[in-house]
């Protein structure tokens, strides 16, 4: 058993290292000059430097990219609390007939491939005369962050112990106030990890930012991309100081995320 | 809770009526477009009905991306439950609590990545002269090049590589916390059978998170559908058409190479009705 043990702590600890060495290696490419990422032998003592960063963070085109996909990101996910909370609430508590169907027309929208979401949009957009901007792939976010906040705020909502609103109830509120003061409140801390994921989606999204824009409406992936493909003298610091930038806003929500996590299969055992 | 009030209407309807807009346009939208010849040089456009269609299946690298999304699906969804359940399991066993919070939020972080720097944190690890990851395979070769991303037998695993290393090491925190989540008995009973740990794991814990494990594969069945960015960083479909997925290739028709937005829309839609049929079958057999 002793050994079998050993070499089980030595296999985690292995997935550990792999899970993030990548990613501070990356990190630390971003602080290298050419000379001291261009070698064979990988180098872990260098002169640090800070120009690969001041380049992207001073470069117009990636600035406008990382306001394209606050903007676009951040409006898609408040649209999706306005619109999918309320109803997750109500499938949540006022389950009817068709609360099962819902969930799996809900569900069903992951199913479809973006490529076959992306192709007739951008046919649309181009006729209605809003390829290339904003509130096209804001409106096209709303499908992804309304139907996977509802997705997981259902079961958040469905945790929130019935007893507190039969309280309420009792206490002569409304619906729209057990709604607004006791569910959400509640229900608030499983609900932002569900909204946290939604923006971490559409902030991740490629294939779709892609196809809808051509120069105006660029998010951060695709500036990032399209740093890549500046022919064969490839500024390797820069394209890595760029994945750290893209990398940094959904890392932000990893303690929000695994708390989500918990809280889940925390509600599954009881 | 059946009290009379408005609130199940107005908060179902409108979002209901939006989700069903947003979705129901592009996809009728797109058989539209698939029936039709439309290219993006050119405004105009005639119906071609199902010519579309017909042109895909003698189209051999059409035949050629469907098999690469079959192996892409296999090879991503299997050795992502593998790892899964392996690293779930061995946290269970040989993780001390404060170890085991440790690891989950470290087996987090990748997920968290857009696939975008996913991509390119490995394209760059793969790179056969500097990578970090075939710095190994040079030191032990004395100097040997290893180039996985273009060489058309290895580059679709080193591009699944990645993928297996976002989602596998997160399905492995979701193991843990399933197993976590199971009664103590029946592992205290098959212990005091004399049960190995891994006959427990094999044929009692498992067994039991056998549902919840179903919906996992399902949820990662879904989600390696999704290959398009990672292909698109890493290996634009190369080398040749090793890792031409159909997302991939149904972008390189409408988009970098010929602009037939109808044709890419035809193999889109092939991909929408395969898609919407396997998974509601496999849902409702998951769910019954």
């Amino acid at each position: 058993m002793r050994p079998g043990r050993l070499i089980g702590k030595a296999i985690l600890a292995l997935a550990g290292f792999l899970a993030v060495f990548p990613l501070l290696w990356t990190a630390l490419n971003a602080l290298k000059n050419n000379v001291d990422i261009i070698t064979r032998v990988p180098r872990v003592v260098f002169t640090p430097t800070l120009a690969n960063i001041s380049y992207i963070v001073g470069r117009d085109s990636v600035l406008t990219g990382l306001y394209n996909s606050v903007i676009a990101c951040g409006a898609a996910v408040l649209i999706g609390i306005v619109l999918g909370l309320p109803a997750a609430y109500a499938v949540a508590r006022y389950p009817n007939r068709w609360a099962g169907d819902i969930q799996f027309f809900v569900l069903s929208l992951r199913f479809l491939p973006p490529v076959a979401v992306a192709i007739p949009l951008m046919v649309i957009w181009l006729q209605i005369g809003l390829y290339d901007t904003l509130p096209a792939l804001i409106v096209t976010y709303s499908l992804l962050t309304i139907s996977v906040i509802m997705w997981l705020a259902i079961p958040a909502f469905q945790g929130v112990p019935k007893e507190i609103e039969e309280a309420a109830f009792v206490d002569g509120y409304g619906a729209y106030s057990v709604f607004w003061r006791i569910a959400l409140p509640v229900a608030a801390r499983s609900l932002a990890g569900a909204v946290a994921f939604s923006f971490v989606l559409v902030w991740n999204e490629f294939l779709i930012a892609l196809m809808l824009s051509s120069s105006n409406a660029k998010t951060l992936p695709i500036v990032a991309s399209e740093l890549s493909q500046q022919g064969m003298n490839v500024p390797w610091g820069i394209l890595n100081a760029s994945v750290v930038l893209l990398s940094l806003p959904p890392l932000l929500f990893l303690g929000v995320l695994s708390g989500f996590l918990n809280s889940v299969f925390r509600q599954k055992k009881t | 809770m059946a009290r009379r009030t408005s609130l199940p209407v107005t908060f179902v309807v409108p979002t209901i009526a939006i989700l069903l807009v947003l979705s129901m346009v592009p996809t009728l939208y797109a058989i539209v477009i698939a029936l039709q010849n439309r290219e993006l040089s050119s405004p105009d456009y005639s119906w071609v009905w199902l010519s579309n269609f017909g042109d895909l299946f003698l189209d051999r690298r059409f035949l050629n991306a469907v098999w690469v999304s079959v192996k892409w699906e296999v090879v991503t969804v299997g050795a992502t439950m593998i790892v899964a359940i392996g690293l779930g399991v061995l946290m269970f066993e040989v993780a001390s609590p404060r170890l085991r919070n440790v690891y989950c939020l470290l087996f987090i972080i990748p997920v968290l990545l857009p696939r975008v720097s996913a991509a390119f944190v490995w394209k760059f690890a793969y790179h056969p002269l500097y990578g970090i990851a075939t710095y190994p395979y040079r030191l032990i070769t004395g100097g040997l090049i290893f180039d996985p991303l273009s060489k058309p037998s290895t580059a679709l695993f080193a591009v699944a590589s990645v993928d297996v290393w976002q989602w596998g090491l997160f399905f492995a925190v979701i193991v843990l916390k399933l197993l976590e989540t199971l009664p103590p008995q029946p592992i205290e009973a098959a212990r005091l059978d004399h049960a190995s740990r891994w006959q427990i794991h094999a044929f009692v814990t498992l067994p039991m998170l056998k549902a919840p494990l179903i919906s996992l594969m399902f949820i990662k069945m879904i989600e390696s559908l999704r290959s398009f960015d990672l292909i698109y960083v890493m290996t634009r479909g190369g080398p040749g058409v090793a890792t031409e997925t159909l997302d991939m290739y149904a972008f390189s028709q409408g988009f970098i190479e010929s602009g037939k937005v109808s044709y890419a829309s035809a193999m889109a839609v092939l991909m929408m009705i395969a898609t919407v049929i396997t998974f509601t079958m496999l849902w409702k057999r998951v769910q019954a």
